[in-house]
C-alpha cells in the first residue's frame, strides 16, 4: 500500500490523523511523562468503550444513508433497564437492555420501511420518546445500582490498558468488521446505502436490511448504555444527548460518508480513537475541557467542509477566476 | 402596492394555503379536528386559564416558539434542522448582557447581529459548499459552547444596572415574550408568503437543481435562511436573558429538540419546500396545551416529556400517510 | 389513444381472437416458459398497458418492439416485480404465478438488464455481478464465484475490467457490460434485456449477440426489447409489436418486412407527430468552439441560429447531455469558447447563464425540472419573480395572470393552477418546465436534455408543437436526445456524437436513421 493511498483511503485516514495527534501530543508533552502513560491509554480506551459502540451503530445507519438520532435516548433508557433488572444477574440486565435496543430499533426501521419515511423524523420522535421513558422510569432521580462489585469489575484494568467494557466494545467492532467485509449481509448493507433502488431491483431485501441496521444501532447503544450504568453504579434519566456529537464526529472522521455506501467498522475504530485520544491527551496535558469541545468542533467542521459536495466546483471556479485574471 | 392589490393578495394567500387535492383536504381536516379537540379539552378543564403555571408556560412557549420560527427557515430551505440554535440562543443572550452598558438599543442590535453572523456563517458553508447541514450544526454547537465557556471561564454574565427591565414587562397587556413571538410570526409569515425571497426559499427547499435551472442562486437563499434563523434565535436569547437577568450557557439547553418538535408537529415537511411560520406557531401551541392539560390532570413533567415524543412520532406518521407518496 | 379506439373499436373482439389463434398455433409446441394473459396497467389517467397477451417459448429470442411510450418498459417492470398489474396474469411453465418483488421474479427464473442500470457505485464489479443473486452463500467471497464472474466478463470481451474496481470508476459502456455479465451468471430461464445496446459500440454489440445465441442453445429464452429495427432482424426469432400500450401483432422473423414493422410500430405517417419546420432562420445566436469537459467531451463545436432546432444525437453516456448541461452552466469544469449573440459567455455558472437568457429543460423532471411539492402556479412563476416584484414584495395578481395565460398556452387546465405539480401526469409536468421558459422578456436560448423521456405520445406531440412556437418567437433551441426518431422528426440541424467527439453534421432531410446509428456506434474518424 503506497503512501498516497493511505491518505485517499477513507478508512485509513483516521489512523493517519491518529498518528499526527499522537506526535503532536508527544511534542507538547515535552518529555514530562504526563502523557505517554498506560493510565492515559486506559482512560482513552474507557472512553472508547462508551462512545465506540454508539459510533459504530450510528455509522452503520449512515452507511445505509440514514441517521439514527435516537442513540442518545437509547443510551440513557438502556442504562435504566439494566440497572433495574440486573441486580441479581448483571448479564441478564445487559441482555434485556440489548434486547430492548433490538426491538426498538427494528420498530423504528419498520416504520420507515412501511411508511417510506426518512429516518430523521422517525428517530427524532424515537429520541424524544426514549428520553421521556427514561425520565418517567427514573422519576427524574438517579437510580443507584446496588452491585458495587459489578461496577468495579467492568472497569477493572486488564493488561494495564483494557477493561471488560473496552474489550466488549472491541469485540463488537471485530464482529461488525467481519460481517461487513466478508458476508453477503454486509455487502447488501453497502449496496442499500450506495443505491437503494439499484439494490432493490437487483433482488436485495432492502426492506429487511433497514430495520436490521437500526436494530443493530439500538442494540449497540443499549450495550454501551447498560455497561456505562454499571460502571457508574447509577442510571440517570437525563437523555445523554451529548453523546450524539462525539459519536457522529467519530464516525465521520472514521471515513463514513453521509451520502452512504462508504465506511468500515475499522475506520470507525480509528475515528473514535482520534477523538478519545484528543480528549484524554488534552486532559493529561492540562488544558480545560472547553478546549476539547472547540477541538472536536473544529475537526468536525473541517471534515464537513472537506466532504462537502460543492467544494470542488467552488474551488475550481475560484482558481480559474484567479488564473484568468493574471 | 395598492390597497386593492394588498387585500387581494391576502385573500389569495389564504386560498393558496388551503389544500386543493383530496388527500390534502383530508390531512387538513385531521389537523383542524385535532386542534379543535385540544381547544375543547383545554376550555373544559377546570383551572386551565387561571393556572399559575400557565403564565410561565406561555413564556417558555414564546421562547421556544421564536427559536422554532428560526428553525422553520432552516427546515423550509431543505436543510432539515440545526443543533446549534440552542447554543446560539444562550450566547446571544450573553452578548446582549455584555453589551448592555452601551445602551439598550445598541445591545439589542449587537446581540441580533451576533446571532445573524454566527448562524449565517454556517449557512454560507452549507449553501456555497453544500456541506452536510447536520454535521455543520453539530460542529458549530461544539465550537460555540466551547468558545463561550473559554471566554467566560464558565461564569454567567450579569448586567450592571437594570437597562433590560423594559423587556420584562407587558406591552398592551400581553407579556413581552409572547408579544415578541407573535410579532416574529407575523413578520416571518409575511416574508414567506409575500416576498420574492420567501418564494425562492420554497423553491430551493423543494428542488435545488430545479432552482438552479430556473435562474436562482440557491446558495444565497440558504444563507438568507440561516441569517433569518439567527435573528429569530437572537430575539429569543435577548428576551430570555432579560427575564432571568443573566446570560448563561445553560439557558438554551434542549431548545433544538423542542424547536424542531414544534416545527414538525405544526406540519412543516422535514424535507423542505412545504410549511409556514403559522404552522409552527400552531405546533408550538399544540405542544404547550398538551403539556398544560397533562399537568392539570395530574401527570408529572416526565410523562409530559414522554407524551411530546410520542406526539411527534405520531404526527410524522400521520402526515406521511395522508400525503401519500 | 382515442384515435386508435375509433380505428379499431369495432374489431377489437376480432383482434383478440386472432391473437389467441396466433398464440395457440405457433410452431414448436413446447409449453411456453413465460406467458402473460390480458395484462393491463394504468398510472392514474394514463394507460400504459391494455390487455396484452403473449408467450415466450423455451430456446427462443423474442423481440419486443415499439416506440417510446408504447408500454415495453412497463411490461418488463411487471414481469420483474417492480410494478403490480391492475389486471391479468403471469404464467411460468403454464402455471399462474405472482411476482410481487424483484426477488420473486428471480425465484421464478426471470432476470433482467434494465434501461436504468442497477449497479451500486460503491461496490466492486464482482460484488455487483453477484448482488442479489439467490445462489450466493453467507460468506460470499468464494473463489468459484469469482471465477464465474471473470468468465462472464471474458465472454463479453470485457475481461480487462478489474473485478475489484468500484463500479463508480467505470465508463457507461463498461457498466452496461457488467450488468450483462450479471445477467449471464444468473440461472435464469428467461433473460430480459431492455434496450441493452444504448451505450455500446457495434463490436460490443456483436459480442452480446454471440452470448445470447449461446444462451439460446442452452435452451434458455431471451426477451429482447428494442426500437432498433436492424437488431430485430439480426437476432430475434419472433417479434411482438406494441403500440400505445396494446399488442398489435406477434410475428416470426420470416413473416415480417421492414415496412410492415415500421407501420405497426408507428401506426400513422410519422409526419403527423412532428410539425413542419419554420423556414426563417436568423443570425447565428449561439456559437461554440473547442468545448471540452474533462473525461467526457473533447473539442466540440457547433453553430446554432435563432429560430432553429439543433439536435445533438448520441447514445447514453456519449456526452450529448453533458454538452447541453455545460452550455446551461451546470458543469463547473467545462472549458471552451462560447459566444451568445456576439458576446462571449462564461461557462461554469448557472446563474450567469440564466442572466444571459439561457433556459434549461431537463427530461429528469424529479431531479432537475419541476418543483413537485409546489403548485402549478408557483412552478410557472418560478422564473419571473424578479420581473413581478416591487421592493422585494411579489405582485401576486400579476403573477397569477401570467401563469394563467401560460397554462392556457401549454394546454393545462387553468383550474389546476393551485394543484401540486406532482399531481399532474409526467407529460404535463414537463410542459410546466417548458411553460417556465415561455414569454420571458430576456429569453433567447432554450437548452433541452431528453425533454420527452418517459412521456406519452399525446403529450410529446404537444411538446414538439411548443418547441416550434419557441422557434417562431425567435428562440434558438438545442436539444440532446438518444431518441433517434425524435431527432429525425424535429431537428433542423443534426449533429452526431460518439464518445465525446463530434462525428457529423447534417441538415434536415440530408440524413437517414441508418447513417445516424452508424455515426453514434462506430469508432470512426470525425468528419466535418
Amino acid at each position: 500500500m503506497d503512501v498516497r493511498s493511505l491518505f485517499t483511503n477513507r478508512s485509513a485516514r483516521p489512523y493517519g490523523l491518529l498518528l499526527l495527534i499522537a506526535v503532536l501530543l508527544w511534542v507538547l508533552d515535552g518529555g514530562r511523562g504526563l502523557f505517554l502513560t498506560p493510565a492515559t491509554l486506559f482512560s482513552v480506551l474507557q472512553q472508547f468503550a462508551t462512545i465506540g459502540p454508539i459510533a459504530l451503530g450510528l455509522g452503520l445507519s449512515m452507511i445505509i444513508r440514514e441517521f439514527d438520532l435516537s442513540v442518545g435516548g437509547m443510551l440513557s433508557l438502556s442504562g435504566c433497564i439494566a440497572v433495574l433488572t440486573g441486580a441479581q444477574y448483571p448479564a441478564l440486565g445487559v441482555a434485556l437492555a440489548v434486547l430492548f435496543g433490538v426491538i426498538w430499533g427494528s420498530f423504528q426501521g419498520a416504520i420507515m420501511v412501511w411508511l417510506r419515511l426518512g429516518s430523521i423524523g422517525v428517530t427524532l420522535g424515537g429520541l424524544l420518546t426514549l428520553g421521556g421513558l427514561a425520565y418517567v422510569v427514573t422519576g427524574n432521580l438517579s437510580i443507584t445500582y446496588p452491585r458495587m462489585d459489578v461496577a468495579l469489575a467492568v472497569n477493572q484494568p486488564i493488561l494495564y490498558v483494557f477493561s471488560l467494557r473496552s474489550l466488549i466494545a472491541l469485540g463488537a467492532f471485530l464482529i461488525a468488521a467481519f460481517f461487513m467485509a466478508r458476508t453477503r449481509g454486509g455487502r447488501d448493507v453497502y449496496a442499500t446505502g450506495s443505491d437503494r433502488r439499484a439494490a432493490l431491483v437487483s433482488g436485495v431485501r432492502t426492506d429487511a436490511i433497514i430495520p436490521a441496521v437500526f436494530a443493530c444501532s439500538g442494540a449497540l447503544a443499549a450495550l454501551s448504555g447498560s455497561l456505562l450504568s454499571y460502571s457508574l453504579a447509577a442510571a440517570s434519566g437525563v437523555a445523554l444527548t451529548d453523546a450524539l456529537v462525539p459519536a457522529t464526529a467519530a464516525a465521520i472522521i472514521g471515513g463514513v460518508s453521509l451520502t452512504g455506501g462508504k465506511g468500515t467498522p475499522l475506520g470507525v475504530v480509528g475515528g473514535v480513537l482520534v477523538l478519545c485520544l484528543l480528549s484524554a491527551g488534552l486532559n493529561a496535558v492540562g488544558t480545560p475541557p472547553a478546549v476539547q469541545d472547540v477541538v472536536t468542533g473544529g475537526v468536525l467542521f473541517i471534515v464537513a467542509v472537506v466532504d462537502a459536495v460543492d467544494l470542488g466546483p467552488r474551488l475550481f471556479a475560484i482558481r480559474r477566476a484567479l488564473t484568468k485574471s493574471f | 402596492m395598492s390597497e386593492q392589490a394588498l387585500s387581494a393578495g391576502w385573500r389569495h394567500a389564504w386560498r393558496l394555503s388551503l389544500p386543493y387535492s383530496r388527500r390534502g383536504r383530508i390531512l387538513f381536516a385531521i389537523r383542524a379536528a385535532a386542534v379543535l379537540i385540544l381547544i375543547a379539552a383545554a376550555v373544559s378543564t377546570p383551572g386551565f386559564f387561571t393556572a399559575v403555571s400557565l403564565f410561565s408556560l406561555l413564556n417558555t412557549t414564546s421562547f421556544i416558539g421564536c427559536v422554532a420560527i428560526g428553525m422553520t427557515f432552516i427546515t423550509l430551505s431543505g436543510n432539515i434542522m440545526s443543533f446549534a440554535l440552542g447554543a446560539t440562543l444562550s450566547t446571544s443572550g450573553m452578548v446582549f448582557m455584555a453589551a448592555l452598558p452601551l445602551g439598550l438599543t445598541a445591545a439589542l442590535l449587537t446581540a441580533m447581529a451576533f446571532g445573524a453572523a454566527i448562524t449565517g456563517f454556517q449557512g454560507a458553508v452549507i449553501g456555497y459548499f453544500r456541506a452536510n447541514p447536520i454535521i455543520v450544526s453539530m460542529a458549530a454547537l461544539a465550537l460555540i459552547t466551547g468558545g463561550a465557556t473559554l471566554i467566560t471561564q464558565g461564569q454567567g454574565i450579569y448586567p450592571q444596572g437594570d437597562a433590560a427591565a423594559a423587556l420584562r414587562g407587558h406591552i398592551f397587556g400581553v407579556p413581552m415574550p409572547l408579544a415578541a413571538f407573535i410579532a416574529t410570526v407575523v413578520v416571518v409569515q409575511v416574508v414567506l408568503s409575500f416576498t420574492r425571497f420567501g418564494r425562492q426559499l420554497y423553491m430551493v427547499g423543494s428542488n435545488w437543481r430545479a432552482a438552479l435551472a430556473s435562474g436562482l442562486e440557491p446558495a444565497r437563499i440558504v444563507l438568507g435562511a440561516y441569517v433569518g434563523a439567527g435573528l429569530c434565535t437572537a430575539v429569543a436569547g435577548i428576551l430570555m436573558a432579560a427575564r432571568y437577568s443573566s446570560g448563561d450557557l445553560e439557558l438554551g439547553l434542549g431548545y433544538d429538540y423542542s424547536a424542531i418538535s414544534a416545527v414538525l408537529v405544526g406540519g412543516t415537511s422535514i424535507v423542505g419546500g412545504e410549511g409556514s411560520a403559522v404552522r409552527t406557531l400552531v405546533g408550538a401551541f399544540i405542544i404547550a396545551i398538551c403539556q398544560v392539560l397533562l399537568l392539570l390532570h395530574g401527570f408529572s413533567t416526565q410523562i409530559q416529556y414522554l407524551c411530546i415524543g410520542v406526539i411527534v412520532l405520531f404526527v410524522i406518521m400521520v402526515q406521511t400517510l395522508a400525503e401519500g407518496e | 389513444m382515442l384515435l386508435s379506439g375509433l380505428e379499431f373499436g369495432g374489431t377489437t373482439a376480432l383482434r383478440e381472437v386472432a391473437q389467441q389463434r396466433e398464440v395457440d398455433a405457433r410452431p414448436g409446441t413446447a409449453p411456453a416458459v413465460l406467458g402473460v394473459r390480458h395484462l393491463s396497467k394504468s398510472f392514474g389517467p394514463v394507460t400504459a398497458l391494455r390487455n396484452v397477451s403473449l408467450d415466450i417459448s423455451p430456446g427462443e429470442i423474442h423481440g419486443i418492439c415499439g416506440e417510446n411510450g408504447a408500454g415495453k418498459s412497463t411490461l418488463v417492470k411487471i414481469l420483474t416485480g417492480v410494478y403490480r398489474p391492475d389486471a391479468g396474469n403471469i404464467f411460468v411453465n403454464g402455471a399462474v404465478v405472482s411476482i410481487a418483488t424483484p426477488r420473486q421474479a428471480q425465484e421464478q427464473g426471470i432476470a433482467i438488464v434494465a434501461q436504468e442500470l442497477s449497479l451500486c457505485p460503491d461496490l466492486s464489479v464482482e460484488d455487483n455481478i453477484w448482488l442479489g443473486s439467490l445462489r450466493v452463500p453467507f460468506l460470499h467471497k468464494r473463489p468459484e464465484l469469482r471465477r464465474r464472474a471473470a468468465e462472464a466478463l471474458n465472454l463479453l470481451g470485457a475481461g480487462y475490467i478489474a473485478l475489484d474496481a468500484p463500479v463508480a470508476t467505470l465508463g457507461m459502456g463498461e457498466r452496461q457490460l457488467v450488468e450483462i455479465a450479471r445477467l449471464l451468471t444468473r440461472d435464469a430461464r428467461v433473460l430480459i434485456l431492455d434496450e441493452p445496446t444504448a451505450t455500446l459500440t457495434d463490436v460490443e454489440i456483436e459480442r452480446i449477440f454471440a452470448a445470447l445465441l449461446a444462451v439460446k442453445r442452452e435452451g434458455r429464452s431471451v426477451l429482447y426489447i428494442t426500437h432498433r429495427l436492424a437488431e430485430v432482424y439480426t437476432i430475434c426469432d419472433r417479434v411482438t409489436v406494441l403500440r400505445n400500450g396494446e399488442l398489435v401483432a406477434t410475428r416470426s422473423r420470416e413473416e415480417l418486412d421492414r415496412g410492415m414493422l415500421i407501420e405497426m410500430m408507428l401506426g400513422r405517417p410519422s409526419g403527423e407527430m412532428y410539425p413542419q419546420e419554420t423556414p426563417t432562420h436568423g443570425a447565428s445566436a449561439l456559437h461554440v468552439e473547442g468545448l471540452s469537459l474533462p473525461g467526457v467531451v473533447t473539442d466540440f463545436a457547433m453553430n446554432a441560429r435563432s429560430g432553429e432546432i439543433v439536435c445533438i444525437a448520441g447514445q447514453v453516456g456519449s456526452g450529448a447531455a453533458e454538452i447541453v448541461a455545460a452550455l446551461a452552466g451546470l458543469v463547473h469544469d467545462a472549458d471552451g469558447r462560447v459566444t451568445l449573440d456576439g458576446k462571449p459567455l462564461k461557462l461554469g455558472s448557472a446563474v450567469r447563464a440564466a442572466q444571459r437568457g439561457i433556459m434549461y429543460v431537463s427530461g429528469d423532471r424529479a431531479a432537475e425540472g419541476v418543483f413537485r411539492r409546489l403548485s402549478v402556479l408557483h412552478n410557472l412563476a418560478a422564473t419571473r419573480l424578479r420581473e413581478f416584484s416591487l421592493f422585494g414584495f411579489l405582485r401576486g395578481g400579476a403573477l397569477r395572470a401570467i401563469a394563467s395565460r401560460i397554462a392556457h398556452r401549454i394546454g393545462i387546465d387553468r383550474r389546476r393552477l393551485r394543484s401540486r405539480a406532482d399531481e399532474l401526469s409526467g407529460g404535463n409536468q414537463q410542459k410546466l418546465a417548458f411553460g417556465r421558459c415561455l414569454e420571458r422578456r430576456t429569453g433567447s436560448v432554450l437548452l433541452m436534455n431528453e425533454p420527452t423521456r418517459g412521456i406519452d405520445v399525446g403529450a410529446r406531440a404537444e411538446i414538439y408543437r411548443l418547441m416550434r412556437s419557441f422557434c417562431e418567437e425567435g428562440y434558438t433551441l438545442v436539444m440532446a436526445s438518444s431518441d433517434l426518431e425524435e431527432i429525425l422528426g424535429v431537428g433542423d440541424i443534426i449533429i452526431t456524437l460518439y464518445r465525446g467527439r463530434r462525428v457529423g453534421r447534417y441538415a434536415r432531410g440530408e440524413v437517414t436513421m441508418h447513417r445516424i446509428v452508424a455515426d453514434i456506434t462506430h469508432p470512426m474518424e470525425p468528419r466535418a
